[in-house]
Parts: structure tokens; sequence; C-alpha cells
């Protein structure tokens, strides 16, 4: 079945879910900004603009906030059923996942304050590397909900046992390191830190890909495998 | 870490009744292929539904879709109508209510029926609930006393009248009349409670009073509501049948009915849209 939101009976209607969609996807763009720029920096090892990202991180809170409040009003003032009910409730859910990627890339940006030795930077490579991946992975389901693609959520949802792949790797990895030299630990925490942000990044995109899945086909994905999921699709 | 146990799912979907395949317990009403016809014109086609036993079934869809055609069926009121035809059947307790053998005084005594507006008798308040009864030929005084306590509790109601029972019915206020009258037609002990839009007269606080009551009606009695408040169908409802020019789209339980539809002209009516 097609949504289509702008058919309401009543045209405010139309512009108020038309208006915290837009919200929602402006905030997407700010959260993969800040993501972008906080892996950016860690590459570059620019502290500047890791300072940059930790100080904008209050924009994406406070864009939660009013969206928050916006689906509220929805709810109390039109008691949207059926699809309209089911875009609330996705965008409620959404936003609580954006804030949190908006915080992980905060603390990602935290390891570019830092400074690492030669043998060091090979390890922040591969972390690049998981970085881009992740992106891409936020990219792509924002892209998704602004088309509100089921295969394009489901392409996603998949993605993220890569990204688990990825972080075990790199975890064995570290360990070695610091098995190695453990007086580097304690800076290398902050490594760690950062992997495990990027792999929860993944999660929260395979969430929102969830929402829009439950949004669209009205079923809720969310703890069955893969097969059955695409079963159901 | 708290796992959600799976069961937790299931139980609720357990509550779920299979509405196309109903056992004859949990059945109190069959609708079969029922055609209605105001002269020429076709007013309901093929309907055919199972409506649940000690559940609130709600009708649902937009002005002339035969909702409420539908719910007058059920008692035959539209035998009132000179030009109204019906084919098809409703069988209640394994016999076609259509059936000429059928007593139709006897029927509407078994399904009771509450109107839009309330209609009270120009009686007391008493005299208005033992009605019914003393059509029946009931005198006892202890038996009608009984009677009304009993109704008008059942219609929560007792407690703001019960000192002055024997004043005017017009007395009470719009909200008061209405659950009035559900005490006059719960009083004989119908199976099925018939609700044509019975709060659409009524202020909301009142209109509360009354959903609150048809919840408590249904341990009792099978409820079938019509409404034009989609909001109050989904409050009050286990099921929601939604009608459009005659057809029964779709009738599911209430949770799927307003949360994921089916059938496009479904989501359309519900949420607002024009199709």
């Amino acid at each position: 079945m097609e949504h289509n939101i702008n058919k309401h009976i009543s045209g405010r209607f139309n512009q108020e879910l038309e208006n915290v969609r837009n919200h929602v996807l402006s905030m997407g763009g700010l959260v993969e900004q800040q993501l972008s720029s906080a892996l950016d920096a860690v590459s570059s090892n620019d502290a500047e603009l890791a300072q940059k990202v930790r100080q904008n991180d209050y924009k994406v809170n406070a864009m939660e906030v009013n969206i928050d409040e916006e689906c509220t009003r929805i709810i109390a003032r039109r008691q949207p059923a059926a699809s309209d009910l089911r875009l609330v409730i996705a965008i409620a859910k959404t936003i609580a996942d954006l804030e949190r990627i908006g915080d992980e890339a905060k603390r990602i940006a935290k390891v570019a304050l830092d400074s690492f030795t030669k043998d060091q930077q090979d390890l922040l490579v591969n972390i690049e590397n998981m970085g881009r991946q992740v992106l891409k992975m936020l990219h792509d389901v924002l892209d998704a909900f602004a088309r509100m693609d089921v295969q394009c959520a489901f392409e996603v949802h998949k993605e993220d046992s890569k990204v688990d792949r990825e972080y075990e790797a790199i975890t064995r990895q570290i360990m070695t390191y610091m098995m190695e030299d453990p007086r580097s630990i304690p800076k290398i925490m902050d490594l760690v830190w950062s992997v495990r942000s990027l792999e929860r990044i993944g999660d929260r995109c395979q969430n929102i890909a969830e929402y829009i899945i439950y949004f669209v086909n009205g079923k809720d994905i969310r703890h069955i495998s893969q097969e059955d999921i695409e079963k159901s699709l | 870490m708290i796992t959600v146990a799976p069961q937790v799912n299931q139980a609720n979907l357990g509550m779920k009744l299979d509405l196309d395949n109903l056992t004859n317990e949990q059945k109190a009403l069959e609708i079969r292929d029922l055609d209605l016809y105001y002269g020429e014109k076709q007013a309901l086609s093929k309907v055919n539904m199972n409506i649940p036993k000690g559940q609130v079934t709600a009708f649902i869809g937009p002005s002339g879709c035969g909702k409420s055609t539908l719910l007058r069926c059920i008692n035959r009121m539209n035998d009132l109508v000179d030009i109204c035809r019906i084919e098809g059947e409703i069988i209640l307790h394994g016999q076609n209510i259509y059936d000429k053998s059928v007593d139709v005084a006897a029927l509407r005594r078994n399904v009771g029926m509450v109107f839009q507006r309330p209609n009270p008798f120009p009686k007391s308040i008493y005299e208005n609930v033992v009605y019914g009864l003393r059509l029946q030929g009931i005198k006892e005084k202890r038996k009608l006393d009984e009677v009304v306590e009993q109704s008008l509790r059942g219609a929560a109601l007792w407690d703001e009248v019960k000192d002055r029972l024997h004043d005017s019915a017009f007395g009470l206020s719009g909200g008061q009349q209405q659950r009035l009258v559900i005490a006059r037609s719960i009083a004989i002990e119908p199976e099925v409670l018939l609700l044509d839009e019975p709060t659409s007269a009524l202020d909301p606080i009142s209109t509360l009073v009354i959903e609150e009551l048809i919840n408590d009606l249904k341990n009792k009695f099978t409820v079938v509501i019509v409404t034009h408040n989609m909001q109050q169908a989904a409050r009050v409802s286990d099921q929601t049948a939604f009608m459009y020019m005659g057809e029964l789209i779709e009738y599911s339980d209430t949770n799927t009915l307003f949360t994921t539809p089916t059938k496009k002209k479904t989501e359309d009516y519900i949420t607002g849209r024009y199709g």
C-alpha cells in the first residue's frame, strides 16, 4: 500500500507531517555531517575540527527535543491512525537513535585530540575504514528514510553484520597491540571506545531501517532473523 | 539484560479471535450474504460477518455507507420500512431471524436497541425501566424493584437517581437519559444490545461515561455499536468493521484495523484522506 502523506482532507495535517518529516531529514543531515567530520578529524589528527564536532553536538540534541515535541503535539491534536500513527512512532524512535549517533560521533572525535605514534597510526587507518563503512550505512538509511524505501532499508539492515565482523577483527588487532605494549593501554582505550562507538552506530542504523519497514509495511521485524525478514517482505 | 520472552507476544495474539472461523460458543450472530434494497436502490450488498459473543463490535464508515442499515437488520427494524427488501440470512441461535416462523417481538426482546437521541418515555425513571417487564405482565413489586436497581446499576446510573426514582425521566440530563434508555433495554435481559450512535448527542464527559458503561456491558451482553466517531470505535470495541457504499470492506480486531489496516479504502478513511 502506498502511503502518501499529502492526501489528508486536512491541509494543515499534511503540513504538520511534512514539516516533522523534513525536520528529521535535516537532523539526519546534521548527524551525518557530525560523523563525517569526526572521522575526518581522526584521520587527519585535526584537533580543531574535533573540537567543532564536540561543540556542535548540542544542535543535534536540540533538534531531538523539538521533533519529539512536534510528535507529541501531532498525537494530542490529530489522534493519528494507521500509517500516520506508524509514521509518528517511527519518527519518534528514529530521532532517539539519531541523537545517540550524534553522541557517538562526539566520542569518536575525542580520539583526534590525542597524538599517536607511528605504529598506532596503523590502527587508526583500520578504524577509518570501518568508519567509512558505517558512514555509508548512515547515509543509506537516511536516504531510505527520505524515500521510505523498504528495499533500501533492508539492504542497510543486512549491512550491519559486516560492520560487526569488522569490529571483531579490529578489536582483536587492538588487543594484540595492547598485550605487546601494555604502557600504551591508557591511550589505546580511547581507540577501543571509538571502535565500539562505530559498531553501535551500525546497530542504530539497523534500528532506523527497522522503523522504516515498520512504517511502510506495518510489520515489526525486530529480533527476527534476516531470512525471516526477507520472507516477510 | 532483560530478554522479552516470545510468549508475551504470543499471549496477546492468542486473544485475537479468528473471525472467519468462530466456534458456535464464540458466535453471537452470523450474517450471511445479506443484500438489502430500498426500492430500486441497493443499500447493502453481500455482507458476510460473524459477530462474537460477549464482545463489542463496532461498525464505522462514512454517512450512507449502510452501517446503521446493517445494525437495524439485526433486530428487523427495517421491517418497518415499506420499500425495504432483504435477501440473505442473519443467524441467531442457529435460526435465521428472517424466517417466517420467527416472532419479531420476541426477537426484539432478545436484541435490544438504543438510538442516537435519548428517547425516554414521558413517565418516571422507575416506570421507564420496568416498561418492558410490565408489557410482559410482571406485576410483583419486589421483582420490579429488584430489576430497577439492577438495571440502573448496570447502566451506571443508580447512584445518581436512587433518591428520585419517581421523578420524571425528562428531568435527567442528556447523558443520564441515554443511560436510562440503556437501563430500560437491559432490564429485559437481551442477549444482544445494538447501539446506534449512542453518544452523538452527548457532551464529551457523558460520552466517556457511556463508553465506560459499554465496556462493563460486554460482560453480560454482546454489544454492536455504530459510531461516526472513529476514536470512539478505537476506544470501545474489540472488533471493527469498516463499511463503504453498502459493502463490508474490512473486518478485523480493532488493534489491527487502527494500526495496520490491509485495505487502502480503510486506510484512507481512518487517516482522514481522500482516495
